[in-house]
């Protein structure tokens, strides 16, 4: 069945993501939320969401519905459930950030935005869960990519519960003392889950297997891969379950997260090995910009490492933090995701397009399809931009930070301009670019004939 | 007689095939060793096609099979053609025509 594995909403996903990762920088240029306000004050939190949800969430979620089948060799268990889930998780990422903004002072009060914001989302994640974690579930025994996204899923469920947890206690709503000393102390459990057990953990198993698919490196699964994998589960497993115990008993966080920190430092140690080896055991000499720029994001996550260290021997989370969670989020995540966007739009749209006409007519390449001197520029200019702007961070430079961030926002605008090049086939020859039997695709959707 | 109109139809069929670029690779599915065996069969009319993906579970795997297909029916006189994916051997990148290894830069071991 032709077009089958091919992902219905996946690029709904990528422009709501795309459109999220832009108001965030927007807002940083303007110079609302940190470092100008306080790291837990409600204009921070807007931001914080609108990048970790809006951008990150929403990219990661598009991401796994085109390629979890293609990790399990299974059809998607529905190509069509993702529609609603986008929908709900728009919905209540809107009522979420209003209610920061009402917390902020910025928007009168609406009442129950919390509330609404906790169904929505959570409705929505909830059936991103039920689609993916189907698909996985009906192909086990689980190969050790699709164990990662396993592991990479139940953290979403520990986030996003959390995340409810913390505005049902925020709203109001609820006064039970377990919910408010999680609010009170648990928001490290909530960043560590988000950041490390969804979107970090799942990124270094997809990673795996689209820079081996990508470079043609032999596949890793040997044991030092299987200890990654298995470090890494205990390292989230003492943050999420252990962390919040802790929490709930009033006890000190302190050992809990010294102890995940320790496992966590040696999967990403063992996991720059098996990087290394992608990188160095590749066929294919010269690589594409995705893979070389998914190789710098790399080098951020390492970098992150390594001031998570001395942030913990120096007793600096409460100075730096702030500068962390920037480093990660824009150095390591938003690096490797706007890498691998730039290589996974070109590869759905010409599958879309090319695909059906395969064998009848000549047809372009995927690399056909974009223009990588130009990309390239952006790119560079969008790390610079992330290694300032963590430098201003770290040394107290709010002004300079703005700046940065204008320099983000342009690249990133720039990336955003030839995604949508891409998707119009404007790189493409004219001889070549819309044979007898095609047609343009659409920017928001694929269109999948089955 | 037949054997000839056969293996003559063979060629052409290997030569149709070369049409079908891998998408990712941007180079023929005949000269990256992707097309492991073409039988031709009945007078040059019946076609027989195994061949297989880089990667296992590759979203372009029935474009490619579809297309495999249709190439084969664009040689004369061909009126069936089947076409089989294997994973038995997979495919590694000494499989590739040598002209495949010098254009993506593999050095012989």
């Amino acid at each position: 069945m032709p077009g089958a594995s091919l992902s219905r909403w996946s690029l709904s996903y990528f422009a709501a993501a795309v459109v999220f990762l832009l108001a965030g920088q927007v807002l940083m240029v303007f110079g609302f939320g940190y470092p100008a306000a306080a790291l837990r004050a409600p204009d921070t939190l807007l931001v914080v969401h609108c990048v970790t949800i809006g951008w990150l969430s929403l990219l990661m979620c598009g991401a796994l519905f085109q390629f979890v089948p293609v990790l399990v060799v299974r059809p998607i268990y529905s190509n069509t459930l993702p529609l609603p889930a986008l929908l709900l998780i728009l919905a209540g990422l809107a009522a979420l950030l209003a209610s920061f903004l009402q917390l902020g002072g910025h928007l009168p009060v609406i009442p129950h935005c919390f509330a609404a914001a906790s169904v929505l989302l959570g409705s929505g994640f909830g059936i991103v869960l039920w689609t993916l974690g189907r698909t996985l579930s009906a192909a086990r025994p689980l190969n050790l990519p699709a164990r990662f996204v396993a592991i990479g899923l139940c953290s979403v469920a520990a986030t996003v519960t959390l995340g409810i947890l913390f505005t049902l206690a925020f709203g109001g709503y609820t006064r039970a003392p377990f919910a408010l000393e999680l609010l009170g102390r648990g928001m490290p459990l909530h960043v560590i889950a988000g950041l490390g057990g969804w979107l970090t953990f799942t990124a270094i198993g997809v990673s795996h297997r689209l820079l081996s698919m990508f470079m043609l490196s032999p596949e890793l699964d040997g044991a030092s891969t299987q200890w990654t994998f298995r470090l890494g589960t205990l390292a989230l497993a003492i943050v999420i379950i252990a962390g919040t115990v802790a929490v709930i008993a009033r006890a000190g966080l302190n050992a809990v997260l010294v102890t995940a920190g320790l496992a966590g430092a040696g999967t990403l140690a063992l996991y720059a090995r098996d990087v290394v080896q992608l990188y160095r055991k590749r066929v294919r000499r010269v690589i594409e910009l995705n893979s070389r720029m998914a190789g710098i994001a790399l080098g951020h996550l390492a970098a992150a490492a390594v001031l998570t260290f001395a942030c913990a021997v120096s007793g600096g989370f409460g100075q730096y933090g702030g500068a962390l969670i920037f480093l990660v989020s824009f150095g390591w995540l938003s690096g490797l995701g706007l890498a691998k966007l730039y290589k996974v739009v070109a590869f759905i749209t010409w599958l879309e397009c090319y695909g059906p006409v395969l064998g009848k007519t000549p047809t372009p390449r995927v690399q056909d399809l974009v223009v990588e001197p130009r990309a390239r520029t952006w790119f560079w200019l969008y790390f610079a931009a992330v290694d300032v702007g963590t430098v201003c961070l770290l040394a107290r430079a709010p002004l300079v930070f703005r700046a940065a961030a204008a320099g983000m926002l342009l690249a990133s605008a720039g990336i955003a301009l030839e995604l949508i090049r891409t998707r119009r086939l404007a790189n493409v020859s004219p001889a070549l670019r819309l044979p007898q039997g095609t047609r343009l695709p659409r920017l928001l959707f694929t269109f999948v004939a089955n | 007689m037949s054997g000839d109109a056969d293996s003559a139809s063979t060629e052409q069929i290997r030569d149709a095939l070369r049409r079908v670029i891998d998408p990712e690779l941007g180079y023929n599915i005949v000269d990256l060793g992707l097309v492991y065996d073409v039988t031709v069969r009945n007078d040059g009319r019946d076609a027989h096609i195994t061949m297989t993906t880089t990667t296992r579970g590759c979203p372009a795997t029935d474009y490619l099979q579809s297309g495999a297909r249709d190439a084969a029916f664009t040689v004369d006189g061909i009126g069936s053609a089947q076409v089989t994916l294997t994973y038995d051997p997979p495919w590694t990148p000494k499989l590739m025509a040598p002209a495949a290894r010098v254009h993506f830069g593999i050095k012989d071991e």
